[in-house]
């Protein structure tokens, strides 16, 4: 028995101010929505720059609260309006000097359903996140939605395998992954990881990379959006690696069983001998 | 590409030629690795052999300086297998009546193919021949090479399109030829058109395939320069020896590299492809049927769709596919005529074709910031009336540019917002509509005033539906000034225009004469000037 869902994820480029951008991720919104998209995840820190690249304290400002900032509020008032499920990967401030990088999940009658704080915070040349976030706290929440289960892990978290397994565990059968990185860096392992973890973990991974170089550093964002199934296929297409994309997918939700009926890699796992995974 | 450049008799190929079979060899040691190459033939009785070899070597011995020593026996294996050696060859008689087990064993655990030669043998013939054989088969692979990039270099200089380079690509190979994009979407191909259609429907199986073996012929070679990969070509089935087929492979490469340097960008491939598809399916040379597999190896959606033809007057592909990116709709773009630019949606069945077919349209005014007219064809459930949806969106297209220019021209027009004037376009080559709006309009048509001053006058009247103040504020003259123009269009043809009948009679022969004066200055279609090529490729250009 098939039960097919109509996913989307937006790629794109940084516009130069975030009203612009916001405006932008709102357009997008709706053109998913004219194709019957249910569900949509922007890319990560959507409505910003990639300021990572620099260490600067002016750029604290984009942070706000989740739920109670006004972008939250004005995406919750959208979703409803189109009857969208949206991921919003977003800066978020708990309190003053305490920061997180920040998905948040809003059903599609407007709801605000909680939020993933990403666990693995980089700190390399180009990447320099932790001066802007302290490591995420929220476990790993799985949002049970309008169009199914879903999960978020952020941009660096997904080279650690564990955090995908909590996921699965957790009973996600899609899982976002908003990112931002760049060419000659991480390229060779975009279109490895993702599928590995999909396989892995039998479920559907929606990857999403921001596009071009902006003012702040050379990082050439590759873009590259792509759905993949729980067999690592590529849903369609991959998108293109240097325009604003808007990718929608039908995803089959029935292959999570199917294709668990045929691998039974969560029954066959041996959670009694990983406790060398968890020694601090 | 040394590698390519050094293509080898195998082994087993060595034993099988007639000199050596005349020494009756046989394999004692080493028979599953028969296949390996043999990089040159060396005659050697010194013990320590293994220092002087570089690899790939088939050595030939009488082993006197072994026999009675177990050890170096062993050791002289050893040392062969450790310098790569291709094999080793021993002719008994001299030193050995028989296999000496102590070698036989050590080359069975080495992986070294040993053969023995039962009748006495010299070895200078077997060098003699082995050698000029791969002399010459280093010439040919040298020649080759040359041949190919001379051609292909020729063709790239003389700025050949993309399918010329492929062709010739395709003659030397003797098999299909693909260029895919990093996504597989398949770009151009050349070969004999069943084989090329047999590759192309198994395209997507194919495409999936994680790097692939050369063992089966299926050849591929990357595209790419300054760090950064775009594409691949892939040589599919390749027949003859691996070593030639990554040569041609490697040359084919290089030149679609520089091609793709000097030439444009790999998206003017992609747009060329989408047009040798597109402008075979209007044409209706290539049967349908035959296109889909092109279509779906093009990247489009192909299973179970609802298919949109769209005709953008003047519209830019490359912003057209933009568009379609930014908006997130599967389809194909490519001009199709001088100033009509068609792109086929692929839409799922339960969407709404026209309602995002009118978005589509109207995104594309707000991206380009023009007051474009997208004419649209009735959706296509069977992928067989495309291109009768494709001619339609063109018809559309056609009428719909002949319209009074209007402030409030709609985002979308389809077949029937075009009405008569549609069907007057429909007709317009039919000779008793043209010899009825001469008839109509013998009065008006001839004389060197009347074109510049009454034939405007009488379209802007019947078009504004017969609106005298409308029309003399349209012309820029006083309203006595129309009734005399209108009254000397009246008298020279003959016709009463409050007359409804009479009315419509001119007005419709005024269409007519206006839809024929628009061919004759319109550019001929693509599939028109050169549709016989397309059908006879039948293939991705």
């Amino acid at each position: 028995m098939s039960r097919v869902i109509r996913a989307a994820v937006f790629q794109t480029a940084w516009t130069g101010d975030k009203e612009s951008m916001i405006q932008v991720h709102e357009q997008a919104a709706r053109d998913a929505a004219a194709q019957g998209a249910q569900v949509l995840c922007f890319q990560e820190l959507f409505y910003g720059p990639y300021f990572c690249q620099v260490q600067d304290k002016a750029f604290y400002a984009y942070a706000e609260q989740i739920p109670e900032g006004p972008i939250v509020r004005r995406f919750q008032a959208l979703a409803k309006e189109l009857g969208l499920v949206l991921v919003l990967p977003m800066y978020e401030e708990e309190q003053p000097g305490v920061l997180y990088n920040t998905a948040a999940v809003i059903d599609a009658d407007g709801s605000y359903l909680g939020k993933y704080r990403k666990t693995h915070i980089p700190q390399v040349p180009g990447f320099w996140e932790k001066f802007y976030f302290r490591p995420g706290n929220s476990g790993w929440p799985v949002f049970d939605t309008a169009v199914g289960r879903i999960g978020v892990y952020i941009c660096y978290d997904r080279h650690f395998p564990e955090g995908w397994r909590a996921l699965g565990l957790a009973g996600a059968e899609i899982v976002f992954n908003p990112s931002a990185t760049s060419r000659g860096l991480s390229g060779y392992l975009w279109q490895l990881e993702q599928p590995a973890a999909a396989a892995a973990n039998e479920y559907f991974i929606g990857a999403i990379n921001r596009v071009g170089v902006e003012e702040y550093g050379d990082n050439d964002f590759y873009g590259t959006s792509y759905f993949v199934d729980p067999e690592a296929q590529f849903v369609g297409e991959v998108a293109g690696d240097k325009e604003t994309e808007l990718v929608v997918r039908d995803l089959d939700l029935a292959k999570l069983r199917e294709v668990r009926d045929r691998w039974q890699f969560y029954r066959d796992r041996a959670p009694g001998t990983y406790g060398p995974l968890t020694a601090p | 590409m040394t590698t390519a450049l050094e293509p080898a008799l195998s082994v087993r190929q060595v034993l099988t030629l007639d000199r050596v079979l005349a020494g009756e060899p046989e394999v004692v040691a080493g028979a599953g690795h028969l296949d390996r190459p043999v990089r040159w033939v060396h005659v050697a009785e010194a013990a320590d052999v293994g220092v002087m070899l570089s690899g790939g070597e088939m050595v030939l011995t009488t082993g006197v300086l072994l026999a009675g020593d177990p050890d170096a026996q062993a050791e002289y294996i050893r040392s062969l297998h450790r310098a790569e050696a291709a094999a080793v060859v021993l002719g008994l008689g001299r030193a050995f009546p028989a296999p000496p087990d102590v070698m036989r064993r050590a080359a069975e655990r080495c992986g070294l193919p040993m053969v023995v030669l039962h009748r006495p043998f010299p070895f200078a013939e077997l060098t003699e021949e082995v050698q000029s054989r791969l002399v010459r088969s280093k010439f040919a692979a040298v020649s080759l090479s040359e041949a190919v990039r001379t051609a292909l270099t020729g063709l790239v200089t003389a700025g050949a399109p993309l399918q010329r380079m492929l062709d010739e690509i395709a003659g030397h190979a003797a098999c299909p030829v693909v260029v895919t994009n990093l996504a597989h979407r398949v770009l151009a191909t050349a070969g004999e058109r069943s084989a090329v259609d047999d590759v192309l429907r198994d395209w997507e199986r194919i495409a999936r395939q994680a790097g692939g073996s050369e063992g089966d012929g299926w050849i591929r070679a990357e595209l790419g320069g300054r760090g950064e990969r775009w594409g691949r070509i892939v040589l599919c089935g390749y027949r003859g020896d691996d070593a030639t087929g990554r040569l041609l492979a490697d040359r084919a490469a290089e030149a679609l590299v520089l091609h793709r340097m000097l030439g444009g960008s790999v998206h003017t491939w992609e747009e060329e492809s989408a047009q040798g598809l597109l402008t075979d399916l209007v044409s209706g040379v290539v049967p349908v049927r035959q296109l889909l597999p092109r279509a779906r190896a093009a990247g489009l959606p192909v299973n179970r769709r609802t298919f949109v033809p769209l005709v953008v007057p003047d519209g830019d592909p490359a912003q057209l596919d933009r568009v379609l990116r930014l908006v997130g709709l599967p389809g194909l773009v490519a001009e199709l005529a001088d100033g009509a630019t068609a792109v086929l949606l692929s839409l799922a069945r339960d969407q709404d074709a026209e309602a995002l077919a009118a978005h589509f349209a109207a995104r594309l005014r707000h991206e380009t910031g023009t007051r474009t007219t997208v004419a649209a064809a009735s959706p296509r459930i069977a992928w067989d009336d495309v291109p009768g949806g494709l001619r339609e969106a063109l018809h559309v297209a056609e009428a719909a540019a002949d319209a009074p220019a209007d402030e409030d021209r709609p985002v979308l027009v389809r077949l029937r917002d075009v009405h008569l004037r549609g069907l007057v376009r429909l007709l317009r080559d039919d000779p008793h509509v043209q010899s009825f709006a001469e008839r109509e309009l013998d009065g008006l048509l001839y004389g060197a005033d009347v074109e510049q001053e009454l034939l405007p006058v009488l379209r802007t009247y019947l078009a504004t539906g017969r609106n005298k103040s409308r029309t003399a504020q349209l012309h820029h003259v006083s309203r006595p000034a129309l009734y005399r123009r209108l009254e000397a269009i009246q008298t020279r043809l003959g016709v009463d225009l409050d007359d409804f009948e009479q009315a419509a009679s001119v007005h419709i022969a005024l269409l007519a004469h206006d839809a024929q004066q628009h061919r004759e200055h319109a550019p001929r279609h693509r599939w028109e000037h050169d549709g016989q090529r397309h059908g006879n490729t039948g293939r991705l250009r």
